[in-house]
């Protein structure tokens, strides 16, 4: 782990409904101004992690502490969460209702009606602003919500499933606007269970199943922690070097490649320069890794 | 704190600047006189033309005297109702009254049939007819009328109470007339005699001897009404604006920024001052309306009354109005907390009405003994005592602290019970999806 700053630390966090346990033990660290991954299945206790971080409930026991602070309400002023449950005041005008989930968040004033704008403008949504939130698009109202979510400029941003439901256009435009956050320094934890768009955006990830953390650490570190080590190969002749038991344990034959899994000890390095001195003509030499689907099903599915 | 203003400023301004508020407000006084002419009205249409009644009068001395009086003469019932109404009113509503009382009289047709063979062959003769439709209903007199004070009434329609009423006040009154008349009493004498005291009331103790006509009374009356009124209006608005959240799915975008108590609080002071600015709004253009009338009345030389009530009365009044408004609505609120959508939020709800509709009967044996221990805990227990108290006030001013206390109780228990929507509400939202039974509610409202 490297020495940036943690914004976010769980350490050993328990919630329980009745005799249900939701969270389990948890721990993580968030670091400052990475994309935190936060996935896992429904019902894996993603949405009461996040609520428990948002100060919406408190865990039964272990410790939630952000910015270098134990929780308190104060610092619920300086997280934007954008919650998978969500929705708007249907009858309230878009800027009105901006203004004020604004002043939920303590911004008000000529900094309000500036953030308002400046966000509006971004998603493209200027025009929409006298518009009655019933007016608008399923699509439209999710970037006024997410809007809602950052417009306070938060140093901790949580969204849960920010793009479920919104067209590729928007995906990008959003997908955008949080690298962007991101660059400026912010914090962003995401929570989703599209493990492809986890893949793409996030640093970091934790993978938590049946209240249970399963995984922790950035996408390289799970991956290479999870890597079948195998290799997608393309060529002609130096076919004994693959049946060499001790280089290549298995091989899968595709249509027009081979997968070849490398043996325990035995390194792609090895392979390579192996094929290489058997004379063979390579035309495809790529080391597989596994998708964060794959993982997220390895682990999953596993346990079912 | 100012998220909690954040939150009343949205209730506020949302629910003002709403067109249902804007109708509301115009067509409100509208819809309560018809609710209170309108069926005055249609119940007092009789439909057909004028009653036939026949009177068989077997002591010979009747007929003649009961004819004039059915005719011509209102029994002394109307006579005196109407002028005790007339009394409390300016003249052009005198007018109307009249006109009112006159469509509500009846008219009728009087013969008088002599008795031919029989009675019963009489009887039989005068049913034929009225099978026919040649008569309504006919009256038999017998012959000791005067000293027994028996008669028979056969009519078609014996539902008709109205009728049945009239004929038989009527018939009273020409029996006791009769009766004078053989006595030689004169009527004049009689009425006389029959004249009813005039009572001045007077509340023991007060400077001066002023007289309470009762009016204090009434207004306890008009303040339980009021606010039986106003949650009626806007019990269920609580409740939506409590449910609203739920229904739209931002409670959770709520939470993450404000806490549940601030929230309750807020929606529910936000709704309330949506109530009273409508009431204001009525007040203000009443209250014109008022002056501009007095005004012109006074201009054309009428005496004019002010009903003059002391301030520390209004003052009262004010508090245990706005305590029974907040008492109720705050309930309204914790259903709201409970259940998931409107509908569900509206049966629960009544049995609310219920408990209001208690504590005005609850007046009626605090009037009979104010100064009881019965009348002191009804007083002080929090969904009564805006009116309970209220009465015991008018009638016999409990000590201060009495007073005080019941309104710090009242005010105590709203706080609690908005503090316990908040905890249902918060705990309800964080497992959604379904209606909370009771044990359910009370466990959440232990944990969390």
């Amino acid at each position: 782990m490297s020495e940036q700053k943690v914004t976010l630390l769980l350490d050993g966090v328990t919630k329980r409904f009745d005799e249900f346990v939701a969270v389990n033990e948890l721990s993580l660290a968030v670091r400052a101004g990475r994309i935190f991954g936060l996935i896992g299945p429904n019902g894996a206790g993603k949405t009461t992690t996040i609520r428990m971080i948002v100060n919406i409930t408190a865990p039964d026991s272990g410790r939630v502490e952000l910015f270098g602070q134990p929780m308190n309400r104060t610092l619920q002023d300086r997280i934007g969460y954008l919650p998978e449950e969500r929705g708007l005041y249907k009858k309230m005008k878009v800027g009105e209702q901006l203004r004020f989930f604004g002043e939920l968040k303590n911004l008000k004033g000529r900094a309000a009606d500036e953030a308002i704008d400046r966000w509006l403008a971004r998603v493209k949504l200027t025009d929409w602003k006298q518009k009655k939130a019933s007016e608008l698009s399923k699509g439209m109202q999710q970037k006024i919500q997410f809007i809602a979510a950052v417009m306070h400029e938060p140093d901790l941003i949580i969204l849960d499933e920010p793009f479920s439901g919104l067209d590729p256009v928007n995906v990008g435009l959003l997908k955008e606007i949080v690298l962007e956050l991101k660059a400026e320094g912010k914090t962003i934890i995401f929570s989703t269970h599209q493990m492809e768009v986890a893949e793409r955006i996030c640093d970091d990830i934790c993978l938590i199943n049946r209240s249970r953390k399963v995984l922790e650490g950035s996408i390289r570190e799970v991956k290479r922690s999870f890597g079948r080590n195998s290799v997608a190969l393309r060529i002609e002749g130096g076919d004994g070097v693959l049946d060499d038991k001790s280089l290549v344990t298995k091989i899968e034959r595709h249509s027009d490649e081979i997968e070849v899994l490398l043996a325990e000890g035995a390194s792609a390095q090895d392979l390579l320069r192996r094929l290489l001195t058997a004379g063979a003509a390579l035309t495809k030499f790529e080391l597989v890794e596994p998708s964060l689907n794959d993982i997220f099903i390895a682990q999953v599915g596993g346990s079912e | 704190m100012n998220k909690f203003l954040a939150v009343v400023k949205r209730e506020y301004v949302q629910r003002v600047r709403s067109r249902m508020f804007i109708v509301a407000t115009v067509l409100g006084p509208l819809m309560l006189v018809l609710f209170t002419v309108v069926p005055a009205y249609i119940a007092g249409i009789k439909t057909g033309g004028p009653t036939r009644l026949a009177i068989v009068d077997q002591s010979g001395k009747l007929s003649e005297r009961l004819r004039e009086v059915i005719v011509n003469e209102r029994d002394e019932e109307d006579a005196e109702r109407e002028r005790v109404a007339a009394q409390a009113l300016n003249e052009s509503s005198q007018e109307r009254m009249e006109q009112t009382g006159k469509s509500l009289r009846q008219s009728y047709d009087v013969q008088q049939v002599a008795v031919e063979g029989t009675i019963e062959e009489t009887r039989r003769r005068l049913d034929e007819r009225i099978r026919r439709d040649e008569l309504d209903g006919y009256l038999v007199l017998p012959a000791d009328i005067l000293q027994s004070g028996e008669a028979e009434y056969h009519a078609r329609n014996t539902g008709d109470v109205f009728t049945r009423g009239q004929i038989k006040n009527r018939l009273t009154t020409a029996v006791r007339d009769q009766r004078m008349a053989e006595r030689n009493i004169l009527p004049s004498v009689m009425r006389e005699v029959n004249s009813p005291v005039n009572m001045r009331t007077t509340k023991a103790g007060e400077v001066g001897g002023k007289e309470d006509s009762g009016q204090g009374f009434y207004l306890v009356f008009a303040v339980g009404f009021i606010i039986y009124l106003t949650i009626l209006m806007y019990g269920q608005v609580i409740l939506g604006a409590v449910i609203e959240e739920k229904e739209t799915r931002i409670a959770e975008i709520l939470f993450s920024s404000v806490r549940a108590f601030p929230l309750m609080m807020g929606k529910l002071i936000g709704v309330s001052l949506v109530a009273l600015t409508q009431f204001l709004i009525w007040g203000v253009v009443f209250g014109a309306f008022a002056l501009y009338g007095t005004g012109m009345l006074a201009a054309q030389g009428m005496p004019v009354s002010i009903p003059r009530i002391a301030p520390s009365l209004i003052l009262y009044f004010l508090l245990f109005f706005l305590l029974g408004y907040f008492i109720y609505s705050t309930i309204y609120a914790l259903v709201g907390a409970m259940v998931t959508t409107a509908q569900e939020g509206g049966q629960l709800a009544l049995p609310i009405i219920l408990l209001l509709v208690t504590g005005f009967y609850l007046a009626f044996p605090v009037i009979r003994s104010p100064n009881s221990s019965f009348a002191f805990w009804v007083s002080m227990f929090p969904f009564f005592s805006p009116i309970t108290m209220l009465v015991r006030i008018v009638t016999q001013t409990p000590p201060f602290w009495q007073i005080a206390l019941s309104l710090f109780i009242g005010f105590g228990t709203v706080v609690l019970l908005m503090w316990l929507a908040a905890r249902i509400y918060r705990v309800g939202m964080l497992m959604y999806g379904k209606r909370a039974s009771i044990p359910e509610v009370l466990r959440w409202v232990r944990q969390a």
